[in-house]
């Protein structure tokens, strides 16, 4: 946008300009048009896509997606990209599940695992900012590294019977209400807000309250935005970066747990390409892989638009593989508009 | 002026491979001081202003700040001391709007660390006010403002915090004859308030309208540092391009101190 307003201003303030809103602002709203449109589209060509129950289903599967995306979007805000998410994703939960095995309790099993996930960014940050490998090679390292550990200590073999607490995360819900049938049965009358939806809404609004408010989040977008100016600024760019890596890699162990709570298993197999519909998400909310720009209420957008394209697509029986070639041309749509909005 | 130099660099040196470009230079500053740096492009100058705002390394020699030896391991080490700095690159973060440039790394925050953008947009409107009465964009994304409004801010940054030392790396560049006007004034003020002004220029009129000293540097060595009376726009130039000062200059002198 800036060359375009440079030279509609005049470079002296224009009453025009102000009352424009900003391109950021305009790529969100056309992404929540987009997001309105897919369900007005899905649910004339699925009579069982609008209801609570799918909605529900949407709401769990755009949890994960989201929670990879939030963290995501910090990373590309500074200019990186974090490619590991998905096996992160994996080791997490396989951690988790290993030492609740061992005999830990659910919720220090779980903080390990986050803790498994913040480790592997930590490392991600260290490899980007002090042997100063680009954020795609030392992330793409990660990913194999994650990945590779997580089928080790598994010896490629699924880990179940963790016990009932152990999908709680996954399968809970807040307010759900269940009558007692007389047959015996329970008959859920509200099936309730899922576990993992609020845990994803905490999330952004932790995560958007950090980029908005604080200086950290500040020295983020200043990073991404001309990382020399940054530093000559005084900004600690190599700390606001490790930050973001370690914050990816903590959501992605967050993710890692909500998933395979939903399972009640540990899959070291689980999350594959996860980081593509991740960054998919991010990039469609508005996000820009050159940097400085983002927003966690995009990449909501964004990841409720992935969420709803697979499952509205999987209710009107198109083929995975037809839904992988529409997902790859949405993304590259995505990106597309995102480099004509660079180049402007 | 003072006796104390405010800064004193001693024989600064930095290479890049095989091209020195700072080559042994010492410079002294004094309170209330204005010194010209100039050069032909490529003589060194950023560098050298780069070395003293900490925000690169000199392979050799001692900056002194009050008398005292210091090491600037980054920008803010410099700051800290009361070293500011507009560098001819602006360093502004494009995305961000003249308030967030303006507090960059120093921003102001609420008794809850939260950060305090309302009162950083009310001292931006002050400071920026004092250089161009005109500026309004403050809350667009820097990107979006021309050139002039671009520079105010990086000058407004430096000039906002309690400053001893200014660096100004040819701070009029991009601006129109009325911003580089107010750029004279201040720079005039802020002498009078006793801060050191190292002020990187090529234009000549401007030197000479308002600094002490001239240094001039050439293939990144300081070939000349002299009084502004001791030196006609002629033998700068000779320094600049040359090397050296017009063979009938020490005569000249010789003749005005008698
Ligand atoms: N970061 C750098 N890496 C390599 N060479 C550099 C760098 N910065 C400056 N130089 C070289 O150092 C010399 C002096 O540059 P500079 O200080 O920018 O000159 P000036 O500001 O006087 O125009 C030039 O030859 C330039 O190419
Ligand atoms: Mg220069």
């Amino acid at each position: 946008m800036s060359q375009a307003v440079k030279s509609a201003s005049g470079g002296t303030s224009s009453p025009l300009a102000s009352l424009m809103p900003d391109a950021s602002k305009m790529h969100r709203l056309s992404a929540l048009l987009t997001l309105v449109l897919l369900i007005i589209g899905f649910s004339l060509a699925s009579q069982s896509f609008f209801s609570v129950n799918n909605g529900l289903t949407v709401l769990l599967q755009t949890s994960v997606i989201g929670l990879l995306g939030i963290g995501l979007t910090m990373v590309i805000i500074t200019g990186g990209i974090d490619l590991s998410v998905g096996s992160v994703l994996a080791l997490s939960g396989v951690a988790s599940a290993m030492v609740i095995k061992a005999g830990l309790p659910v919720i220090p099993g779980m903080t390990f695992g986050v803790i498994v996930g913040a480790a592997c960014g930590a490392i991600n940050g260290l490899v980007v900012t002090r042997l100063r490998i680009p954020p795609f090679v030392a992330t793409l390292g990660m990913m194999l590294m994650a990945r590779g550990l997580a089928l080790q200590l598994t010896g490629a073999a699924p880990i179940s019977r963790l016990g009932d607490a152990f999908g709680v995360l996954g399968n809970g819900a807040l307010f759900r209400v269940v009558e007692m049938q007389p047959n015996g049965f329970p008959k859920v009358i509200f099936p309730g807000i899922p576990y993992p939806a609020i845990l994803l809404l905490l999330v952004a609004i932790a995560v958007a309250y950090m980029l908005r408010r604080r200086q950290i989040g500040r020295h983020i977008y200043a990073t991404g935005s001309n990382e020399e100016a940054a530093r000559l600024s005084g900004v600690r760019v190599d700390h606001t970066k490790l930050y973001a890596y370690v914050m990816s890699g903590a959501l992605a162990g967050l993710a890692g747990n909500v998933l395979m709570s939903r399972l009640v298993t540990a899959q070291p197999s689980e999350g594959v390409m996860y980081e593509l519909d991740a960054i998919a998400a991010a990039v469609i909310g508005g996000a820009s892989l050159s940097g400085g720009v983002g927003t966690v209420s995009g990449t909501l957008i964004g990841a409720f638009i992935i969420g709803i394209l697979r499952n509205g697509l999987n209710m009107a029986g198109v083929s995975a593989f037809i839904q992988q070639i529409v997902i790859g041309a949405v993304v590259i749509g995505a990106v597309w508009i995102d480099q004509i909005r660079a180049r402007q | 002026m003072s006796n104390t130099p405010l800064v004193q660099m001693i024989g600064i040196e930095k290479h890049f491979g095989g091209v020195r470009a700072v080559d042994h230079v010492s410079l002294d500053l004094y309170p209330g001081e204005v010194v010209g740096v100039l050069g032909h492009n490529g003589a060194g100058k950023s560098c050298l202003m780069r070395i003293l705002a900490g925000a690169m390394l000199p392979n050799e020699g001692e900056i002194r700040v009050g008398g005292k030896t210091v090491t600037f391991a980054d920008p803010n080490d410099a700051r800290e001391a009361g070293i500011e700095t507009i560098y001819q690159t602006l360093a502004l973060a494009d995305h961000l709007d003249a308030p967030s440039n303006l507090f960059l790394g120093r921003e102001l925050k609420t008794r809850f660390g939260n950060l305090d953008d309302a009162r950083m947009l009310e001292e931006s409107r002050k400071v920026l006010a004092r250089l161009n009465p005109n500026f309004k964009n403050l809350s667009d994304p820097v990107s979006s403002l021309s050139g002039g409004q671009r520079q105010v801010i990086a000058i407004a940054r430096a000039i906002y915090f309690d400053t001893r030392v200014l660096i100004m790396d040819e701070p009029t560049a991009a601006l129109g004859p009325s911003e580089t006007a107010m750029v004279s004034d201040l720079i005039r003020q802020l002498r009078s308030e006793g801060i050191g002004i190292l002020l990187v220029s090529h234009d000549m009129h401007d030197v000479f309208d308002l600094c002490d000293r001239v240094v001039v540097m050439n293939k990144g060595r300081l070939v000349g540092a002299h009084g502004i009376d001791e030196v006609t726009k002629d033998d700068v130039l000779s320094l600049i391009v040359k090397g050296e000062l017009p063979a009938d200059w020490s005569a000249r002198n010789l003749e005005a101190a008698q």
